[in-house]
């Protein structure tokens, strides 16, 4: 059926001591539940989407945030499905390529790693701005915090930053599970406490803007404008990114059955209350206006917390630098994996250069695709610190569009390799079917919405080229920079998309 | 003795892995022992980041790559040695070979030095570090640039005279049972160390001292050896251990024996200072023996 089973023909008689590279570490529901909030990293998540959303739909942010969560969900379903059902593969790149063949496929690999690369240049860049704001803070000093803002020290400090993740990527380090547990328990606590901190003074008076909670503020069709509504909906896709490596732990956990459902539901039980409470607080201390807290501060939207943090917490807001820095620290370097392994399993299916398929004999990770992977997201921090006026925003807004993009393409995959067996039981047919369809249909809808309207030259940061926005020419050379580079590899390398190296099937298909 | 002596060989597909292979020829060749290459690949679980990389896909490649490795291993392995190859999925290499070394009921573990060694001389790697802090059995380092000779001619035990001497010389007893191969006993005077005022007199005290103490080594060696082969001793003195070893002659067919330090726990081994420092100006392969009161005499 498939050709990824590996070939057993050393020559030499060949045991295995434990069967499967699967860890023997078993994960409860506490411990499935932990690796879901690390992954979202909240505190990282929140800081980068606040500004944003509440640009698109301003107080209806609440509202958004929560029906975000529905086709995250719907294609989740999908996602646990395949990975069912070809445990064998991981990635986007080896579903679609199965379910559709080597074209879509490559092109929703392609998709993956840009969305991998875009948000490790964000995260970076909040990593950066927070690191100096810590210094400032330590050291009392706010010019040290300013040094953020010189793009030179910035990209150079990026580059510091990408370079040491992407090297214990490399050695295949991990963050074990004690370290996850107190940076997430860490980042809750800090969450909460600025967000109760936000409401007291909103209750003293002395908020910033303060803005009279609604139960409005709940219902995300108030928002202003179907566009609008697309782009809030993008950044909430962004903010729950992560939550579906919760359904897909089962190998590890300790009851494959009832574990992954159950962490997965207390895992967005928990972003959920903290993402209600933060974002509610947030406005109810800042309100949507432009001043200098205000949410709609286009100088401090991209990074909001970072603005925040002192105003509302005093003395204690280097407990939030210190939250939101060692999330995204152990977020970039964990994040380096992904698209690491994307782009060494392409290339050991011949889509990409054979380079890509190396493997370090000493540490036994894809070294070459690692360090590819940082070069590029430091290349794309540094054109885009260059280019744009608000770097974060802009970066994240592509992002919510790159992950629409190729979650789309895996729900669409999923929806087509299981058009056979879909109709045979109810149970299959909506969660093969049903539930990835519809939530492609919804990425769809929001791809190219968000797309169309990142034409408009005022979109996000206002930067632009030729009247242009710039988040919709990143888009383009991203897409079209895919299509080139597949055109070459099919030009240089045939076998892949002559379909020899990975075939494409359905789930009835029979070796 | 019906039951065949067995080396767990640390592989990897690098320069050091390939050493670790010679050595292990070489010893194999002396012994009559089989090999056991081990590949320890790590476990690693869908690593939990925003990117939904499931660790299947990379594992069952990643599985693929080390059966290829092991493959090319074997090719190493000469006709006239018994080897298998063995893929282990550990937390760490360390311990996957230690699962080993249980698991097949091994009498040694062999390992290579790290490459950045210069000199053909011994700089330790991390998992040869590891494991020369927590074997239970010894273990056999290979120096950068190992090859394994036709036949190994001379054993040579670094001997001192602190309480465990013994044991190491019963390990070597053990080893060198029925073989012909010739035995050399050295012991290591640092003179000047740390008396800066030393005499000619004093030094010469160690020296004789260390004599003396060779002689009974001798005599404890002799009645109980059923090696075939020459045994001499030696006093090696230099300013410091690393001067000492490099005052010894050196042959490239031969193999050096050091106790482990009393640090370490009765059943595994921990290299004390001067074995480490002994590391450093040797050229030739080094096996450290667990001396502890509780050590396991192996082949």
């Amino acid at each position: 059926m498939t050709n990824i089973d590996p070939s057993r023909s050393a020559g030499a008689t060949t045991s295995g001591l434990s069967d499967k590279g699967l860890s023997a570490r078993s994960i409860g529901v506490l411990g499935a539940t932990v690796i879901g909030i690390s992954c979202i990293a909240p505190a990282y998540t929140l800081t980068a989407s606040l500004g944003p959303t509440v640009a698109a739909v301003g107080t209806q942010m609440p509202g958004i945030f929560l029906v975000g969560f529905i086709p995250m969900l719907l294609v989740s379903l999908g996602y646990r499905e395949l990975n069912s059902a070809m445990p064998d593969a991981g990635t986007s790149f080896t579903w679609a390529t199965r379910a559709f063949g080597p074209w879509i496929g490559w092109m929703g690999g392609w998709g993956l790693i840009v969305a991998t690369v875009v948000v490790l240049s964000n995260l970076a860049g909040v990593a950066v701005d927070f690191f100096y704001l810590m210094l400032g803070q330590l050291f009392g000093n706010p010019d040290l915090a300013d040094l953020a803002s010189n793009v030179v020290i910035n990209v150079l400090s990026c580059l510091v930053f990408l370079m040491a993740a992407c090297y214990l990527s490399y050695r295949g380090m991990e963050t074990t599970k004690a370290v996850r547990y107190v940076l997430v328990a860490f980042q809750l606590v800090v969450l909460v406490w600025f967000s109760v901190a936000a409401l007291v003074q909103f209750g003293t008076g002395t908020a910033f803007d303060a803005l009279a909670f609604s139960a409005g503020w709940f219902n995300p069709f108030l928002a202003p404008s179907f566009s609008a509504f697309t782009a809030g909906i993008s950044l909430s896709i962004f903010i729950f990114w992560g939550w579906d490596v919760t359904l897909t732990v089962n190998e590890v956990t300790k009851n494959p059955k009832t574990t992954p459902g159950r962490a997965a539901t207390l895992t967005v039980g928990i972003i959920f209350a903290l993402y209600i409470l933060v974002a509610v607080a947030a406005l109810m201390f800042s309100g949507v206006g432009v001043g200098e807290l205000g949410l709609g501060n286009e100088g401090i939207r991209g990074n909001v917390l970072a603005a925040l943090a002192g105003p509302v917490m005093g003395p204690f807001a280097i407990l939030m630098s210190l939250a939101v820095l060692s999330s995204s620290a152990v977020s970039l370097q964990s994040t380096f994996v992904g698209p690491a392994r994307t782009m060494f399993a392409m290339g050991h299916y011949k889509a990409l250069p054979m380079r890509f398929a190396s493997i370090s004999p000493r540490y036994k990770s894809p070294g070459f695709a690692t360090l590819v992977a940082g070069i590029v997201a430091w290349v794309f921090y540094a054109a885009m610190r260059m280019l744009s006026t608000d770097m974060l925003t802009d970066t994240i807004l592509t992002l919510g569009m790159m992950i629409c993009f190729y979650y789309g393409v895996t729900a669409f995959a999923c929806v087509w390799y299981f058009r056979t067996e879909a109709f045979t039981q109810a149970r299959a047919f909506f969660l093969k079917l049903l539930a990835p369809l519809v939530g492609g249909v919804i990425l769809g809808v929001i791809f190219a919405t968000t797309l169309y309207d990142s034409m408009n030259p005022d979109y996000g940061s206002r930067s632009n080229i030729g009247g242009v926005g710039l988040v919709f020419i990143l888009a383009m050379v991203l897409f079209t920079g895919g299509v080139v580079l597949m055109l070459l590899m099919r030009r240089a390398e045939p076998a892949f998309f002559q379909g020899r190296t990975l075939r494409k099937g359905s789930s009835t298909d029979r070796a | 003795m019906t039951r065949v002596a067995n080396y767990v060989v640390a592989y990897e597909a690098t320069e050091r892995g390939n050493e670790a292979i010679e050595l292990g020829v070489a010893l194999a060749r002396l012994t009559g022992a089989e090999l056991r290459l081990c590949l320890v690949l790590p476990h690693s679980s869908a690593v939990p980041a925003k990117v939904g990389a499931s660790a299947s896909d990379f594992q069952a490649l990643l599985e693929e790559q080390g059966l290829e490795w092991l493959a090319q291993a074997a090719l190493r392995i000469p006709a006239d040695v018994v080897a298998t190859t063995n893929l282990l999925w550990a937390d760490s290499a360390t311990e996957g070979l230690l699962q080993a070394v249980e698991r097949f009921d091994s009498d040694r573990i062999i390992v290579g030095a790290s490459r950045r060694g210069i000199l053909n001389r011994f700089t330790i790697g991390s998992v040869a570090n590891s494991l020369l802090h927590a074997s239970p059995v010894p273990v056999a380092l290979a120096p950068h640039g190992y090859r394994a000779p036709e036949q190994i001619t001379r054993i040579t035990c670094a001997i001192g005279t602190r309480p465990g001497w013994r044991t190491l010389l019963d390990s070597v007893l053990a080893f060198s049972e029925g073989l012909t191969v010739d035995l050399r006993f050295v012991t290591l005077v640092e003179v000047d160390a740390y008396r800066t005022h030393a005499t000619g007199g004093e030094a010469v005290a160690d020296e004789n001292e260390s004599g003396a103490h060779l002689r009974t080594v001798l005599d404890y060696f002799s009645t109980h050896s059923r090696a075939h082969g020459d045994i001499t001793t030696e006093v090696a003195s230099g300013h410091n251990v690393e001067a000492a070893v490099e005052a010894l002659d050196w042959q490239e067919t031969e193999i050096a024996f050091v106790g482990s330090s009393r640090l370490a726990q009765p059943t595994t081994i921990f290299l004390g200072i001067t074995a480490h420092r002994m590391l450093h100006a040797l050229p030739v392969p080094l096996i450290v023996v667990p001396t502890g009161t509780h050590a396991r005499l192996t082949r």
